[in-house]
């Protein structure tokens, strides 16, 4: 190659390179420039970038969502849960993972599909939300009622993508309100009956009293056999409507019991006894009383008596059953359990009996007078009326629950507390 | 012969008590206070049994009515009604004894009250049990311990006896320890035992407790030699538990809840002498219910 050549072909080298190399240095500097631009409003504003803004956001939404005591969950149109808050996933017992990608009546409802009348259901189909729907979810010892709505969640293209279930249970709710329609049927029929009971008892107490002086002396009062037969039949029908006029007034009666620190259990054994005293002993007793139960204050006479009223119908409830099954030819077991346990400044105590147990329709109608399942003469249907009364006057409550052939009465008594 | 005045608007009662009094004695009857009040002027009742609630003039006005011409006549009032509701009256009007009209009527209390009020024989506990009365055991009380032990022996033997000594423990816990520390005063009416501390009785100031049994109940009888209860303090203590305006009291808690704790409760009082605190329990539920006021003063 000639030399001309060679040097031609460097001079163009050597240019280009420079070139470069002016070029690549401005750029260096423009770009420190723009680095040092970007670092300066960062430092100087303390911008967030778009990423720090999106997951703060987010991590508040989630802290609302698991902060919520109500249970909600996101599913898909299998049913399967794509999202759930911590309450669902504490109610159900599970960790989230284990509950993600499962379908949400297996979790929550524990069947093998979907509930009846699902909203869910609809809300996929038409898009728009279902207010509230009550469900009742029973297991082996208690029923819980849940108030369930469901909300749409648009995907991209406009259709419903996922709902959002929101399950907010309402079981204590319920009882209260219950409780609270009880106490008003109650105190109106209370303050009416009062005033006709004690009228009611001094005519029976002169009828009463004079067929006894009859029966003592039939023959002053010119009686043969048959009228001594008929008076004694009328003795009978005082002693059952004295009987009736005597819970109507206990009823009625706004006393100032006394209140007296007691223990409870000593009050169940004592209640238990007398029961047993009285010969009904067609079941098994079995007392689970916890030794260091607080002392509740109260009046320990009307306490023992609602425990012995609770205690003797379940004793009849397990006679009523073994005579049914007796009648198919099968033999039945009655076990009667009575418990004790303190619950958060409250005492419990549970009288449980797998006798005939009570049915849902029934269950709100046990505490009202006169109401009862037993054969004319056999009870008046005040007895649960007047222990909840008693329980009332005590600041507690009563709360009952039937299910798989177990009955379960639960007095809630507040514990005395110290001022 | 006794003679008594019967006064109930209810004929029923009328008749029936007439029929059962008038074997043992002169008995007579009137519909109202106003037609009972024209009989006592005629003539002196040895005692006076009239309802509370009647048309016209109620039952305890006419009663202290009665005492007023009459001081010597004994008076009870019987009721349909709650006799706790009736306490305070009975202050005002100065009457002692009111008894519940039970059904079945309760023919042997009353004729008991009635017997005891008639021949001014109140004290003993056999006296308001029936013939068959069977006494289980009997007890001098001439100090603190054994106060304890005698409430403990009596309720055992409640218990062994009769499968239950109802409240009677708690009631003997409160009655006792007024007997022992209470009662005994020098004679400015200061106490002469501070509580809590072991006491031993002079020989005048022991206290009895008797405890039996009948048919269709039983008692505890507490007889206190240096008691110095009168109906009106009786009656006052009573009446501020029930109103509830005794919370703070003292004394007092003791004679309400015995009266709350036992179906019936019978207080007899021999002024400056003694005093005779009865408890007694039916073993069947008819002649519970309300509480009948039981005072007996000689």
């Amino acid at each position: 190659m000639p030399f001309p050549i060679v040097l031609a072909a460097f001079g163009i080298f050597a240019a280009f390179f420079f070139f470069a190399l002016v070029q690549y240095r401005a750029l260096h500097r423009k770009n420190k420039a723009l680095e040092k631009a970007l670092r300066g409003a960062q430092g100087e504003r303390n911008l967030p970038s778009l990423t720090d803004k999106i997951k703060l956001s987010k991590h508040q939404l989630e802290t609302a969502f698991d902060a919520i005591t109500d249970f909600i969950c996101a599913i898909d149109r299998d049913y399967k849960i794509v999202r759930v808050n911590k309450s669902y996933a504490q109610y159900v017992k599970l960790p989230i993972r284990d509950i993600l990608g499962k379908q949400c009546f297996e979790v929550f409802w524990k069947q093998s599909s979907p509930c009846d009348n699902c909203p869910a259901g609809r809300t996929f189909l038409r898009g728009t939300q279902v207010a509230k729907q009550q469900f009742i979810q029973r297991d082996l010892y208690n029923v819980r009622y849940f108030d369930v709505g469901t909300y749409p969640v648009a995907g991209s293209g406009g259709a419903t993508e996922n709902v959002i279930e929101y399950i907010r249970d309402v079981t204590e709710e319920k009882n209260i309100m219950e409780q609270l329609i009880r106490s008003e049927k109650l105190a109106t029929i209370g303050t009416m009956t009062a005033g006709i009971a004690h009228e009611m008892i001094n005519p029976l107490s002169g009828i009463s009293g004079t067929v006894a002086n009859m029966l003592q002396v039939p023959e002053k009062y010119g009686l043969n056999q048959k009228g001594i037969q008929r008076v004694s039949t009328l003795m009978d029908a005082t002693a059952r409507a004295t009987m009736i006029m005597k819970d109507l007034l206990h009823l009625s009666r706004k006393e100032e019991g006394t209140s007296v620190l007691t223990e409870i259990n000593t009050i169940i054994k004592k209640a238990v006894n007398a029961v047993q005293l009285k010969g009904l002993s067609s079941a098994e007793y079995k007392l689970l009383l916890e030794k260091t139960l607080p002392k509740v204050l109260c009046d320990p006479v009307k306490i023992e008596q609602v425990i012995i009223n609770m205690v003797t119908n379940a004793v009849q409830s397990i006679a009523e059953k073994k005579e049914r099954l007796a009648l198919e030819g099968k033999e039945h077991n009655g076990m009667i359990i009575i418990s004790t346990q303190p619950v958060d400044g409250t005492v419990h105590i549970d009288i449980i009996d797998n006798g005939m147990g009570i049915s849902e329709d029934v269950k709100g109608k046990i505490f009202d007078p006169f109401f009862t399942t037993r054969a004319p003469g056999e009870g008046t249907g005040l007895g649960l009326s007047v222990c909840h009364r008693i329980i009332e006057e005590h600041n507690g409550r009563i709360v009952v629950e039937s299910n798989n052939g177990l009955t379960t009465f639960t007095i809630i008594m507040p514990v005395h507390s110290p001022q | 012969m006794y003679s008594i005045l019967i006064v109930d608007d209810e004929t029923s009662i009328r008749m029936m008590l007439y029929d059962y009094l008038e074997d043992k004695y002169k008995v007579d009857s009137a519909e109202n206070a106003e037609i009972g009040m024209r009989m006592c002027k005629e003539r002196d009742f040895d005692m006076v049994i009239s309802d509370v609630n009647m048309p016209g003039m109620k039952g305890p006005e006419f009663l202290s009515e009665v005492k007023k011409m009459c001081p010597a006549t004994r008076t009870v009032l019987i009721t349909a009604y709650n006799i706790d509701n009736y306490i305070r009256m009975a202050r005002e009007f100065n009457i002692t004894n009111i008894i519940p009209k039970t059904t079945p009527f309760n023919f042997l209390e009353l004729g008991s009250l009635i017997d005891a009020l008639l021949t001014k024989n109140i004290f003993g506990l056999s006296r308001y049990m029936l013939p068959a009365y069977n006494v289980l055991g009997s007890y001098c009380i001439r100090s603190s311990v054994e106060a304890k032990q005698v409430r403990e022996t009596a309720t055992a033997l409640l218990t062994d006896t009769l499968g239950t000594s109802g409240n009677m423990r708690l009631i003997l816990d409160e009655i006792i320890t007024n007997a022992v520390y209470h009662a005994p005063a020098y004679p400015d009416g200061t106490e002469k035992y501070p509580e809590y501390v072991e006491v031993h009785l002079q020989p005048d100031e022991f206290v009895y407790l008797e405890c039996g049994h009948d048919t269709e109940k039983y008692g505890i009888s507490i007889t206190d030699n240096k008691g110095r209860l009168t109906k009106e303090m009786v009656l006052y203590k009573i009446d501020r538990q029930i109103a509830g305006e005794g919370i703070l009291d003292d004394s007092g808690r003791g004679i309400h809840m015995s009266r709350l704790f036992s179906d019936r409760m019978i207080i007899n009082i021999s002024p400056n002498n003694k005093t005779e605190i009865i408890l007694i329990n039916y073993f069947s539920h008819k002649y519970r219910g309300y509480k009948p006021l039981y005072i007996n003063e000689l």
